[in-house]
């Protein structure tokens, strides 16, 4: 009887689950052969690039051992730099160099490791130890982003993201995502990170989930997730919408970072965006995509598309959060300032 | 999508009913028992005949056999002659085969067999109501006694079946003057059925002879008389001495009428052994046999077509899908996590040879070896083939160190360790030790006890004798099953882990 009273509550509330997500979909939408654009970040950022779409910018890229020789060249101007494995998950195989020290390198949590020690992590990437399945990898050399002042208080070391998934390339759930002192610095809510959920009408984040629980502070912080309002939001969102035309995927995750200098930069692509984000909104995924599916099948009648813009203006339009109830945004942010 | 929607409908409508079409077929048509220990009776019916040949005289044995359009069907036939030319005739519903030559001496020996068995036959011809009969005529004191013991019969008697019973009460009462007068000294079945037959005549009553055989496991039997009559619907069967009515369900017919069974022409000292032995076979092997014997080859194209070595592997492989099918709904349906996609059923195949329990233990104690390895492994970053070949080794010299400790320890049952998959420990080991790295202990561990409950019900479904005969039997039944996932294909319901890991969003 629970289980059918909870099913009934979860259908009700458009909630999307695993089976749901990949039969209607990832399946219908994401064909097969458009996963290399997601899955390189090379190839991603390549696009992205010749899109005109924000990235981190590129330093190099080291396919072979031999090309180690490079390395010195590829970081010569930098200070700062990314060390990552092209075809990696879960951020695993990431070293972010944060300075120089004696002729060798520091991390950012302040560990001193040698060019050596730079050379035997590369050649792991490029043997596949931390690639899908195995296969042989390229190491991609880029930008270090320096995340905005405004996570300050609410994140613990490492860069927050934010996650947009775009359905046919409308917006239609955003969440902030913050490393936790359990993630490791990582932003990755299976490894402990939280995840904020973000109103698409202005970019006002809401309370947050962490471990599939709904909460609404910072574990490490303690301050209070909620009502912090996001720069260029509208930016944002642009540029999530534009990554349907880069990846040709009609349903994926975009993971976006604000820098300080640069604003919002794509870091990476998913096509098999988790669904906690859904906890993180208190909003389910079907009810979304379901008017956007609407939407699309109007607008196919009338035999007429939407460019990147009208698609965001849609989305701000039906799934901003202060349409369907009084958003507590504007008490938190009382309090917090 | 809306066709592809459709397609996939009807393409699981087609492969369902294509399974349920050929086992039920299968099941009813060709009657294959649907369980394995289901056995059937076999009765083989002996004859030997013998009588000394008349020197210089063409011989001529003719003998009546079981006709075939009874509640049994025969599984074999055999006459075994030497030098004699045999046919075999059918007549007024029996069968009669003659041996004949042109001359013998000394003493013939016939041997005529029969196997038969109950299932398997189709409705049994029925037998032809009798034509409408003339009374036998009597003379003198015969025709008197006859009246004088039919008038009481009608007298006491309401219809056809109370007139045959009061009629072999009374002839059976041989103090009777009349009875006497008509048995004219004789006493034996034949003789008073004769009485009977008469007595009925003359109220214009139908009878008929019928000697049948008892199947039961005896040596020597003589045939039994039964008589039986038509009341215009059905046949009644009466016993001619006890007036018992209905023959029993073992009794087979031999032959009907008033000849004898056997007549032999340029012999003498004729004599007729009847043997009916009883053994019992598995039922399918059973329906095997009698679908030959109807030209039917299904069962030939069936797996039990197959070599018995072949059948064996068969036999596993065949329950694979069952396996695989538990993953499904555990992974699809429950939101269980396992290691791997079919690594639980891999698993689940090793239990066969360790048996549940050791399965578990030695596998939890590998996996567990190999996991503390694994992990030392990772600070030497080794790359990921050296690495994966290491713990490969590692899970070899563990095996084999179990295996001579448990032999040490008089603990044979440690010796199947060997044929653990070794392949699947390290890639077990392997995906476990990742997962242990990118979610933590917690999720790890719950991918391997869900693996371990995954392999378990899989083993435990897979190893169901009943089941395994099912499927191999009836290999249709995959077909439902592929329906199933077919189905399962665009399944997009919750998972019920779902429904826990969403509990925060349940504000109904």
């Amino acid at each position: 009887m629970f289980f059918w009273k909870t099913w009934k509550a979860l259908a009700d509330n458009g909630v999307m689950g695993i089976n749901r997500r990949n039969a209607d979909y990832v399946l219908k939408y994401n064909k097969r052969h458009l996963y290399p654009v997601v899955d390189d970040k090379i190839l991603t950022k390549e696009r992205a690039i010749a899109a005109g779409i924000h990235v981190p910018e590129m330093y190099g890229i080291i396919e072979t051992e031999k090309d180690f020789d490079t390395f010195d060249s590829i970081v010569a101007n930098h200070n700062d730099f990314v060390i990552k494995p092209a075809q990696g998950a879960g951020g695993d195989g990431i070293i972010v160099i944060a300075d120089r020290f004696e002729g060798m390198f520091k991390t950012v949590s302040g560990k001193i490791i040698s060019r050596d020690e730079i050379g035997h992590h590369i050649s792991s990437i490029l043997s596949g130890l931390y690639s899908l399945g195995g296969h042989r990898d390229r190491v991609l050399i880029e930008y270090r982003v320096s995340p905005d002042q405004i996570f300050k208080s609410i994140s613990y070391e490492g860069v927050p993201d934010i996650r947009i998934i775009c359905l046919m390339g409308y917006p239609v759930m955003a969440m902030l995502r913050l490393p936790t002192r359990q993630s490791g610095g990582k932003a990755n809510l299976h490894q402990g990170a939280i995840g904020v959920g973000v109103d698409l009408g202005c970019g006002m984040t809401l309370k947050g989930t962490w471990l599939n629980k709904i909460i609404s502070k910072h574990p490490d912080t303690t301050n209070p997730v909620d009502g912090v309002q996001l720069p260029d939001w509208d930016g944002f969102m642009r540029l999530a919408a534009s990554c349907y035309e880069l990846s040709g995927l009609g349903y994926i995750g975009v993971d976006l970072v604000l820098d300080q200098d640069q604003g919002p930069l794509i870091l990476e692509l998913n096509a098999r965006p988790g669904l906690n984000i859904q906890i993180a909104n208190d909003a389910g995924l079907t009810a979304r995509c379901h008017a956007v599916e609407h939407h699309l099948a109007r607008l196919k009648k009338e035999g007429r598309t939407e460019n990147a813009e009208e698609r965001v203006a849609f989305s701000q339009k039906h799934f901003a959060k202060n349409l369907d109830r009084t958003p507590p945004a504007d008490n938190s942010t009382a309090e917090s300032a | 999508m809306q066709s592809i929607n459709l397609h996939l409908k009807i393409l699981i409508a087609v492969l369902v009913s294509l399974g349920i079409l050929i086992t039920g077929y299968q099941i009813y048509f060709l009657d294959i028992p649907v369980t394995e220990d289901e056995t059937d009776d076999i009765w083989s019916l002996d004859a030997k005949v013998e009588f000394r040949a008349s020197p210089g005289t063409p011989l001529k044995a003719q003998f009546y056999i079981p006709p075939l359009n009874q509640e049994y069907v025969s599984l074999n036939e055999s006459f075994i002659s030497n030098n004699y030319g045999v046919s075999v005739n059918s007549q007024n519903g029996n069968r009669r085969v003659t041996w004949s030559s042109r001359r013998g001496s000394g003493t013939q020996t016939l041997y005529y067999r029969l196997v038969l068995t109950k299932r398997y036959s189709e409705e049994p011809a029925k037998a032809a109501p009798p034509a409408p009969r003339q009374p036998i005529p009597l003379e003198g004191p015969e025709q008197v006694a006859a009246d004088a013991l039919i008038n009481p019969i009608r007298q006491h008697s309401a219809d056809i079946e109370t007139f045959i019973s009061e009629t072999i009460r009374r002839v059976n009462d041989i103090t009777d003057d009349n009875v006497k007068l008509l048995l004219n000294g004789g006493t034996s079945p034949m003789d008073k059925a004769r009485v009977i037959d008469l007595l009925l005549s003359n109220a214009r009553i139908p009878l008929e002879m019928v000697h049948t055989i008892r199947l039961e496991n005896t040596d020597a039997q003589s045939p039994e008389l039964w008589l039986r009559s038509y009341n215009g619907e059905r046949w009644l069967y009466f016993h001619p001495e006890t007036g018992q009515q209905g023959m029993p369900d073992n009794r087979l017919v031999w032959w009907t009428g008033s000849q004898p069974l056997l007549a032999v022409e340029g012999g003498r000292q004729s004599n007729v052994t009847l043997t009916v032995t009883n053994s019992e076979m598995n039922a399918l092997r059973l329906a095997k046999l009698t679908t030959e014997n109807r030209a039917s080859a299904l069962l030939e194209y069936s797996l039990y077509g197959l070599p018995l070595q072949a059948q064996r592997v068969y036999q596993v492989m065949i329950m694979i899908p069952i396996g695989v099918l538990v993953i499904l709904v555990l992974r699809n349906l429950i939101g269980m996590q396992t290691l791997g996609t079919f690594t639980p059923v891999l698993i689940a195949l090793a239990f066969r040879e360790t048996e549940i329990g050791w399965g578990i233990a030695l596998f939890t104690l590998i996996t567990a070896l190999g996991l503390s390895l694994r992990s030392y492994l990772e600070h030497l970053k080794l790359q990921m083939l050296p690495r994966l070949s290491v713990v490969l080794t590692f899970v070899v010299l563990v095996i084999a160190a179990i295996s001579l400790f448990s032999h040490k320890l008089g603990m044979e049952k440690a010796l199947a360790v060997s044929l653990f998959p070794m392949v699947i420990l390290t890639m077990t080991i392997e995906r476990l030790s990742i997962t242990w790295e990118e979610r933590g202990a917690g999720q790890s561990l719950k991918a391997a006890v869900g693996t371990m409950i995954a392999a378990t019900l899989a083993h435990l479904l897979m190893s169901i004798p009943e089941l395994t005969y099912f499927v191999f039997t009836f290999p249709a039944v995959l077909l439902i099953l592929v329906g199933f996932m077919l189905a399962m294909g665009r399944y997009r319901g919750y998972r019920l882990t779902e429904l826990v890991r969403f509990k925060a969003l349940n504000k109904g």
